[in-house]
């Protein structure tokens, strides 16, 4: 799991920045920022509840957007777990870039 | 043949597995059952809607002598419709497919498609099997990790259209000439197969099918003229495809009431046919959204929505957004006099369809228009 404390104090991007695209991305305009808990599961019947293709198409959303690459499913696994944990990651990619 | 399970990095063995989740678990018992001529009733479920109309049926309709498999595809009534294939039924299939690929030669299959429907099984698994290749499997895909694969000479890819537009979006740069894209019903965009063969230098192979024919046509990247496999017959009735072949069921369950299938088989699909060979689709008639790689009928949803409280009717048309990965969306028009919240559908279509995203929109102060004898044609804004 990504350690979403440590980032916390020097956040590069937001949950809600995160999920105002997974909303526009995905098509889900009838849900509010507020409505998605930032731990709540992405995936699966409980949480908000996208599917595999959403998977696929939230990887290109934060390539688009965010410039980070998602290349590996397994390490995915961690990384969707929720807007904090995807957050997290999102932010340490792109502080490496940044070295 | 093996099974290579990519996310523990093993071969894995074929054996029978009871209540099989993943989709290493159900390649590997649905290869067990069809080597060892074990009947066996395919079906998604993680659908709870589905699974519940399953249990509801009685056990003598599920289990009909010389079938292989009994599949459920969405039945255009909004009952799911049970169709019954034979091993004959696939094998004569795969070898007709196998025939297509001319002299290319495959040393393995990758799939990212589940083993639940006929074309994760027929083709993700019974053509291999005939090929005697191995199946290389993994739970999730992304696209990246599948350009990976694809770069590995003499790879033969079980995919669907959505993938061909995620590697379309990723553009990267990489030759993928030594493998060949196999792709589900569901039609690949022309600009969308002409980008992917130019980007990547191979190609996508569309497969055209349903689970009650089998496969019917197929074309390549941005191709529209269909030719048909080998043993297909094709002719139209009023513009709607009519086919017989090996592939075809012969037997399938609706609303609850075994039924033969009596060749040409009538589809919904509207075509104009050039000569006995080659056809091109015109479009469907069917009220069968694609989702996720399912199909849901629009019906059903329709059923849902008019059995909540304060809705008098719901209509549903299918709209397409090519460059959506999800390229089906429902407009749903509703009337009522408070109106449908979107919120509250989400919910009810997640305990009927469990963990599927159907994208929608909602359009409520309209009034459904019926013709003479009922039928939902349209509607008027309020």
């Amino acid at each position: 799991m990504y350690n979403t404390k440590k980032l916390v104090e020097n956040i590069l991007i937001t949950t809600d920045e995160l999920k105002e695209k997974i909303i526009e991305g995905l098509g889900l305009e009838d849900i509010g920022i507020d409505e998605i808990d930032d731990d709540m599961a992405l995936f699966g019947e409980d949480g908000l509840g996208l599917d595999s293709v959403d998977a696929i198409e939230l990887t290109l959303i934060i390539e688009k957007e965010f410039g980070v690459k998602i290349k590996d499913m397994g390490e995915s696994e961690n990384i969707f777990s929720s807007p904090n944990t995807l957050v997290a990651y999102i932010n340490e990619k792109q502080e490496l870039d940044k070295k | 043949m093996k099974i290579y399970d990519m996310d523990n990095k093993c071969y894995i063995d074929i054996k029978e597995v009871k209540n099989p989740k993943t989709k290493v678990e159900q390649l590997s018992h649905v290869l067990h059952c069809f080597e060892n001529d074990i009947f066996e009733v395919i079906y998604d479920k993680s659908q709870p809607a589905l699974v519940k109309y399953i249990k509801s049926l009685n056990k003598d309709l599920l289990y009909q002598d010389g079938m292989q498999f009994l599949y459920f595809t969405s039945g255009t009534t909004g009952l799911p419709t049970g169709v019954f294939k034979t091993k004959d039924n696939s094998i004569k299939q795969a070898k007709a497919l196998i025939k297509t690929l001319g002299d290319r030669k495959f040393n393995r299959v990758v799939t990212t498609v589940p083993f639940v429907h006929i074309y994760g099984v027929d083709i993700g698994a019974v053509v291999p099997k005939l090929l005697d290749i191995d199946i290389w499997i993994k739970e999730n895909f992304l696209p990246e990790e599948l350009i990976t694969e694809a770069e590995k000479e003499g790879t033969l890819i079980v995919t669907t259209p959505v993938f061909i537009k995620a590697l379309n979006r990723i553009k990267k740069d990489a030759n993928l000439s030594g493998s060949l894209f196999l792709t589900s019903t569901a039609p690949v965009p022309k600009e969308d197969g002409k980008e992917f063969h130019e980007q990547y230098k191979t190609s996508v192979s569309q497969l055209f099918a349903s689970t009650e024919t089998g496969l019917m046509g197929h074309k390549i990247d941005d191709e529209e003229i269909l030719k048909i496999y080998d043993g297909v017959e094709i002719s139209e009735k009023y513009n709607m495809l009519r086919v017989s072949s090996p592939f075809l069921t012969q037997k399938i369950l609706k609303d609850g009431v075994l039924e033969d299938v009596k060749p040409p088989f009538q589809t919904e699909d509207i075509v104009e046919i050039l000569n006995d060979k080659e056809f091109k689709l015109l479009g469907r008639s069917s009220n069968l959204a694609k989702i996720a790689g399912k199909r849901i009928s629009t019906q059903q949803i329709e059923g849902i929505i008019e059995a909540m409280d304060d809705i008098d009717c719901a209509l549903i048309k299918i709209r397409r957004d090519e460059r959506a990965l999800k390229d089906e969306i429902l407009d749903i028009y509703v009337e009522s006099k408070n109106g449908l919240d979107a919120k509250f559908l989400r919910k009810i279509l997640k305990e009927h369809f469990g963990a599927m995203n159907i994208a929608f929109k909602i359009f409520n102060n309209v009034k459904i228009v019926r013709s003479s004898v009922g039928k939902k044609i349209g509607f008027k804004e309020l």
